[in-house]
């Protein structure tokens, strides 16, 4: 990437680096996010991706990417990036590798690995400093299997295991406060709906080195039930409602990259989806919405 | 047996139609065996599902090459030599499509057979959610078949369709009795045929599959971006036009939303859509600030560009 300021919309990349042609649905907000994340890393990548919808991108003989690829089970692919990392270094130090042919080590996953899986994979290699990035596409389910509940999914969604009144009665993990606490590189929250939010945060990842994590939204029409269309309403609705705060953590503080003003009802998010119709039909779950209403607001209470 | 398939594009509900006729079949004492093919693609892509249903124990295996239905929940479908719809069929299969049009696909398809539309099922309250496309596709199939009563076919759906909650499920029986109150002028018009037995088929020859070196046999990818030469183009319903005219070449909007990098835009910044890839999500349509974009439907535009060449 070069040394210029991504300042506007003009600024962003007009040629796409990632493939088209994946067999990713239509719509699919997780991919939107990668492709603008891939523009901006480019091919001196090797992109490390555990199982889940994205394992489907390299789809043997096709591959999106213009860089390396490769895949790893669930739990581990932070370890595998690991493995990549050390090679390279190893292959740098014996010259065997010119500088100028280094490689960045990107692991790609969704919210299972994330936030449940893979996590204690992670939390070793920020403990070790591994030089990465993680980017983490969380569709706030097992989406490649079904939509199943992982630990992202939010409070009240329904999912192929939540399928009740209520739907899904825990608590969606804050994965942005567990990196944190490790005290690493970088971390910040992107979505695809806000390109040159995520693009100057791409930018900044990439002028650091060590652990960073690009933890990114991704609204899924197939598991989030709602038209394909509406992927980037719903995505800026996340951020409007403050339910999806974009936010970074560098240098030992916390900032928020846009606070939302004035903050729209979560309901105008909630009631675009499927996955919440049930707090809407047969008769409104007042009580429900509230709760939900009540997070958001003391999420941003506490930040002040 | 009954032999019938359902094509549709994934997230039309067509695997979904499958269950409820395989249900009801099982329901009126049939053995039944019904199952879904796609591959690895997703919400979008052609697939089909098939239901075999016979008094007797089923011999037959694998995906239905002889239909006696087929049912076209996507009329876009039948262009897609891809997507397989008549494959198989002979004068004796009854087509069911989802079209206004079911005598002009006749003819377009040159086929001697009867081609039926779906029922056109109205929304209740006007305006409101669409029919359940799985819900008509099966209940309009379940009458054409003529052995699965009104009674078996309400508990199908019921079994079915018990996780959508009580609200939708009234509405999904209504769509679907509706659908079969609707082609009760066709109840039995498929003909139930002989059922295969085992051992009137060949055996096949052995195939001896060597085993390949690992640098051979590994799926080892050298090419870069090669997947785009998987024309997803083929997924559409919709295909998104710019009006040129319209268009204020923003700043890459479309191009950057697109989550297909199907959207190029060229050095003086006009947008241009790759309709080899674009899968017709129609984010495009959504985000184009003078909107700029339409949407036509893909029969539509695949017809508007014939008649322009
Ligand atoms: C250890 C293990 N358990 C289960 C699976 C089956 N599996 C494959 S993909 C997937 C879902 C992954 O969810 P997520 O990481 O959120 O990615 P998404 O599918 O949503 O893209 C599961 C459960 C697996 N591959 N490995
Ligand atoms: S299921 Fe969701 S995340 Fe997975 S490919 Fe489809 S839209 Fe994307
Ligand atoms: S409809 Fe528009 S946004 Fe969707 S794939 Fe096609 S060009 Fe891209
Ligand atoms: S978003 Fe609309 S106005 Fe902007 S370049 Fe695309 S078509 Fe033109
Ligand atoms: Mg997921």
């Amino acid at each position: 990437m070069s040394e210029f300021v991504i300042k506007s919309m003009k600024d962003l990349p007009s040629v796409h680096l990632l493939g088209a042609g994946t067999a990713m649905c239509a719509g699919c907000g997780g991919l939107q996010a990668l492709h603008e994340v891939y523009d901006l890393l480019g091919h001196k990548t090797v992109v490390v991706n555990a199982a889940g919808c994205m394992t489907l991108l390299a789809n043997y003989p096709y591959t999106p990417f213009r860089g390396s690829w490769l895949y790893t089970s669930m739990a581990s692919a932070p370890a595998g990036a690991q493995g990549v990392r050390d090679a390279l270094d190893i292959l740098l130090e014996k010259k065997r590798l010119p500088p100028e042919e280094n490689l960045t080590a990107v692991v790609l996953t969704g919210d299972g690995s994330a936030y449940g899986m893979g996590l204690s994979a992670t939390s070793a290699a920020i403990e070790r400093g591994l030089d990465f990035i993680y980017l983490c596409y969380d569709n706030e389910g097992y989406g490649n299997t079904g939509q199943q509940t992982s630990a992202a999914t939010p409070h009240g969604a329904r999912t192929a295991t939540h399928a009740g009144v209520a739907g899904f009665g825990g608590e969606k993990k804050d994965l942005f406060a567990i990196w944190a606490a490790h005290r690493p590189a970088y971390v910040a929250t992107v979505i695809g709906a806000e390109p040159l939010d995520l693009a100057r945060k791409i930018q900044h990842a990439v002028s650091v080195k060590g652990p960073r994590l690009i933890l990114s939204l991704a609204p899924c029409p197939t598991g989030w039930d709602y038209d394909p269309m509406d992927t980037v309403e719903i995505g800026r609705l996340a951020v409007k409602t403050g339910i999806w705060p974009l936010k970074e953590y560098r240098d030992g503080k916390v900032s928020h990259t846009r606070v939302p003003h004035p903050r729209l009802p979560v309901e105008d998010y909630l009631v675009k989806q499927g996955r919440f119709a049930h707090l809407f039909q047969p008769v409104r779950n007042d009580k429900l919405i509230a709760e939900i209403q009540a997070r958001v607001d003391e999420y941003w209470r506490d930040v002040g | 047996m009954f032999r019938i398939r359902f094509h549709g594009r994934g997230g039309q509900g067509m695997k979904t139609a499958g269950n409820i006729l395989g249900s009801a079949f099982f329901g009126e004492g049939f053995e039944v065996q019904d199952a879904p093919r796609y591959g690895a693609e997703r919400r979008g892509a052609p697939l089909f599902s098939y239901v075999r249903a016979s008094r007797t124990p089923i011999q037959e295996r694998g995906v239905i090459d002889n239909p006696d239905l087929v049912v076209v929940a996507d009329e876009s479908l039948m262009m897609l030599p891809a997507a397989g719809v008549m494959q198989g069929v002979t004068a004796d299969t009854v087509i069911l499509i989802n079209t206004r049009d079911a005598q002009g696909w006749q003819a377009r398809a040159r086929f001697p057979g009867v081609v039926l539309a779906v029922p056109a099922i109205a929304a209740s309250p006007p305006g409101g959610t669409p029919p359940l496309q799985s819900a008509v596709c099966a209940g309009a199939a379940a009458r054409l078949v003529g052995v699965i009563r009104r009674e078996t076919l309400a508990q199908a759906v019921r079994l079915e369709l018990d996780a959508r909650g009580r609200l939708m499920l009234d509405q999904d029986l209504r769509w679907t009795l509706a659908a079969y109150d609707a082609m009760s002028a066709h109840a039995g018009c498929v003909r139930e045929r002989v059922a295969e037995r085992n051992g009137v088929t060949a055996a096949p020859d052995w195939i001896d599959v060597p085993q390949d070196s690992v640098r051979r046999a590994a799926p080892d990818i050298h090419a870069t971006a090669s997947s785009e030469q998987s024309l997803t183009g083929t997924w559409r319903s919709f295909r998104p036009v710019i009006d040129p005219g319209h268009c204020n070449r923003c700043s890459w909007i479309c191009g950057t939303l697109c989550p297909d990098s199907a959207i190029r835009v060229d050095a003086d910044r006009t947008p241009h859509i790759d309709y080899d890839h674009c899968k017709g999500c129609l984010v495009c349509v959504a985000v184009c600030p003078p909107h700029a974009i339409r949407a036509v439907a893909e029969g539509k535009a695949a017809a508007c560009e014939k008649i322009a060449q």
